[in-house]
């Protein structure tokens, strides 16, 4: 009931969107007509959403796609999110947050009426274009043809809260790029004054923000439960997802800079498509299934071919509008040896040849199997030494960009940034001959530093400190630009300065990891509601009376008949110790500790650039 | 030269939808990459029997026979799945030689295994520290190559072979 009730609201939703479309030239509407119409079509569409979640939670198995992903078993909420842990699932969740982005961009107030329907037409386009390929190749609501009691389960290694929350959050960074799309293209066709770029930055400021959180999300969740130790890994569906995030913070520095130039408006625009452009993309090379990763669902050439076209037609009529209709004439750019333009200049291309150098990375293999019929892996060796390098001076300019001027090359308290460089330099020069040297280790602490203090040094010397809400937003770049500081100092320690240690171990044994024995206490294995545990436990730092407890193991998920690895991480404000398990040899257990210092300072980097995010949305 | 410019994005989008269409069209699966070796020579290599480490088995004694040559452990479960298919194509085709790499696995395991649930293999050669899979390029267990009289590699198959399989793409090669 509950599936025929989504799909009919589904197919009703689309309808409406081709209405609304056809509405210019057939039907002339009142506004106040369209935004019903707009909020309607919105409704339905997550009725639709809501109907497939709830056939989850009841666990419905008349629907073909509960009984071919969830288990009666499961708690709910993996019920709720094995809504989206699936091909079909997920494109209505895509589809649904589009609604939600139209939906409330419906109710936007400062702009021309009719430029706001404009931009809700195209969004109604792409509702259209998604929503049939949704019911013609992917639909989420079709009957079980054979009558079954229980359900085929759910991918075990996505049953994890951090991995529930990750879908939505990210599809809101991509998806929200599709309203920040619609405005440059109803912009473009309009060619009206400079109003859409404020409200562009609003919601691109939101998407991006989303997007941080999604990216980071993932990440985290790779690095509990992969197993491996690691929270990046270069894999094409990680690298799908920060071209578009690399390409939108081009864009938000962009809008927050024009001050009318033409050419940067012009950039403003191409930026704008190459990010929904890229949200597309990513959505396709997931989708069809052409790269394999963890995220890879069955493979089905008709749905690549259809995301393919769709990835046509909107980058295609998006760079055509580019190309037809340029913005019109205004202001030369300012540009000096070194003001506020010219680093806002540089730093843009430097981020669109890193986008440039990951899509190219992302997208070889294809090209070389097509073209050799070879299968090859691009990996991190490859990225590593390109994106790094290419990103570095961008770093560098970042950290003085925000108080350089608009007008003039000078810039103000010079004296005191050379000073905290020289004095930073001498510090980290030191740090590294007494511990480890190496030369990344030392480039990226010199950097990340540097953007922390460099910030600093503006906030105190730019800024009468005050406590209000206006004065958080002034320095606010910088408090961003902090956050990356952080997190680039905990990317650096946390992969150059990572340890790696090797036991075999009976139970009962001691070893010592970091100077602090560790005891290995017992091998205990339990019966979950829809798993069976087997943990090895190990108690750290023995010799204190408040040792810790560390469980590190695995899970074997009968229904699917998958094993997955549950790492055992003691979180310390400076390392992070990782436990893994491995098999048990000759009765001894092997077991991998990894110390990963300052791991801690990523998710903090990346929680304070979050904040300045929203704290971005806010200002004006 | 503006325009050029203003083109590239289009000239880039056009040239990523053709490469991406005619991988979907060319019916590429991720789980299937194509081998290297495919319509190459045999690589060379040299066995010893796992019942009989005097017995061994090198490229040569392959040559002017057709062979199946099937890489397997006793660790490997998907390889259990198809087994039994091998005891089929031995009845169906008498004449194919049936070479079984037992790969990384300790002797007594695979010998066990063989017992348990038979031995279809006219020859079961040891690779114990998996040189041989690395020759032939081998991804991951169980693996499957056919030879022909010549001693060209003319077809491969990644992961446990199905009744589609051998019915649709190695019987025709027989």
């Amino acid at each position: 009931m509950s599936s025929l009730v989504g799909f009919l609201s589904l197919v009703f939703a689309i309808g409406i969107n081709f209405y609304l479309f056809f509405s210019r030239y057939i039907f002339k509407f009142q506004k106040q007509k369209f935004n019903l119409f707009i909020r309607f079509s919105s409704l339905l569409t997550l009725l639709s959403f809501f109907s497939l979640m709830y056939a989850y939670v009841v666990s419905d198995f008349s629907n073909y796609n509960v009984f071919q992903n969830s288990h009666s078993n499961k708690p709910l909420i993996y019920k709720i999110s094995g809504t989206w842990g699936n091909h079909e699932g997920s494109m209505l969740l895509w589809l649904s947050i589009l609604s939600v982005f139209s939906f409330f961009f419906s109710f936007t107030k400062n702009i021309d009426e009719s430029f706001k329907r404009l931009t809700l037409i195209i969004q109604s386009l792409l509702h259209i274009l998604f929503g049939l390929f949704i019911v013609f190749t992917s639909n989420p609501f079709l009957v079980n043809s054979i009558l079954v009691n229980e359900g085929l389960g759910l991918n075990p290694i996505l049953q994890d809260p951090g991995l529930a929350v990750h879908p939505p959050i990210l599809y809101g960074g991509y998806v929200g790029y599709s309203i920040v799309f619609s405005i440059a293209i109803a912009g473009l066709f309009q060619n009206s004054d400079d109003e859409w770029l404020y409200v562009a930055k609003k919601w691109s400021l939101i998407s991006w923000t989303l997007l941080t959180g999604g990216i980071a999300l993932g990440s985290y969740w790779a690095y509990y439960e992969l197993g491996w130790g690691g929270w990046w890994f270069w894999d094409p569906v990680e690298n799908i997802s920060l071209m578009p995030w690399i390409a939108g913070l081009a864009l938000v520095h962009s809008l927050m800079m024009v001050r009318g130039e033409q050419a940067i408006k012009k950039w403003i625009v191409f930026l704008s498509i190459l990010c929904f452009s890229l949200s597309v993309f990513g959505t396709f090379l997931v989708r069809s299934g052409i790269l394999t990763s963890v995220h890879s669902f069955a493979a089905d050439a008709s749905r690549g071919i259809f995301i393919l076209l769709i990835f046509f037609i909107v980058t295609g009529f998006g760079f055509l509008v580019f190309l037809i209709k340029e913005p019109k004439k205004s202001n030369a750019l300012n540009l000096l040896f070194i003001n506020k333009v010219s680093a806002l200049v540089i730093n843009n291309i430097l981020m669109i040849i890193a986008t440039l150098t990951i899509l190219l990375g992302t997208i070889y293999p294809i090209i070389i199997e097509v073209l050799y019929n070879k299968r090859i892996s691009v990996g991190g060796p490859y990225f590593n030494a390109t994106v790094i390098p290419i990103m570095i001076p961008g770093f560098l300019l970042m950290s003085i960009a925000p108080i350089l001027s608009w007008q003039t090359n000078k810039m103000q308290n010079s004296k005191k940034y050379v000073l905290g460089f020289i004095i930073l330099s001498i510090l980290v020069l030191i740090q590294s001959y007494f511990l480890d040297f190496n030369t990344w280790g030392l480039v990226g602490l010199l950097l990340g530093f540097w953007i922390i203090l460099a910030s600093i040094i503006a906030i105190f010397s730019s800024y009468k400190v005050k406590f209000n809400i206006k004065f958080f937003q002034i320095i606010n770049p910088h408090i961003a630009h902090i956050g990356v500081g952080i997190a680039i100092v905990g990317i650096t320690c946390s992969s150059v300065f990572q340890n790696e240690l090797d036991f075999n171990l009976n139970e009962g044994d001691k070893f010592d990891v970091n100077g602090k024995t560790v005891l290995f206490q017992e091998i205990e294995t339990t019966n979950q509601i829809n798993y069976q545990a087997l943990r090895g436990k190990f108690l750290f730092d023995i010799e204190k009376n408040q040792s810790k407890k560390i469980e590190a193991g695995k899970n074997y998920y009968p229904v699917s008949k998958i094993i997955t690895s549950e790492a055992g991480i003691l979180h310390q404000w400076n390392k992070d110790i990782y436990f893994i398990l491995g098999d048990q040899k000759n009765n001894e257990w092997f077991v991998k500790v990894l110390i990963n210092p300052f791991v801690s300072f990523i998710w903090l980097g990346v929680i304070i650039m979050m904040y300045s995010g929203i704290i971005a949305v806010t200002r004006r | 030269m503006r325009r050029i410019f203003i083109l590239t994005p289009l000239l880039v989008l056009l040239i990523i939808c053709i490469f991406s269409l005619v991988y979907l069209l060319s019916g590429k699966d991720p789980n299937k990459p194509p081998s290297a070796l495919l319509n190459k020579d045999v690589p060379i290599f040299e066995s010893t029997s796992l019942y009989n480490s005097k017995e061994i088995i090198k490229t040569i004694d392959i040559k002017n026979k057709k062979t199946l040559i099937n890489f397997f452990a006793s660790w490997c479960s998907p390889c259990k799945i198809e087994h039994p298919l091998f005891f089929e194509i031995r009845k169906k085709h008498p004449e194919l030689y049936l070479l079984g790499f037992n790969h990384k696995d300790p002797t007594t395991d695979a010998k066990k295994y063989l017992e348990d649930d038979g031995n279809p293999y006219d020859f079961v050669g040891v690779d114990a520290d998996g040189l041989i899979a690395l020759e032939f390029g081998v991804f991951g267990l169980p693996e499957t190559y056919l030879i022909n009289e010549d001693g060209k590699i003319i077809f491969k198959f990644m992961g446990p072979i199905t009744k589609d399989v051998l019915k649709n793409e190695i019987e025709p090669l027989l």
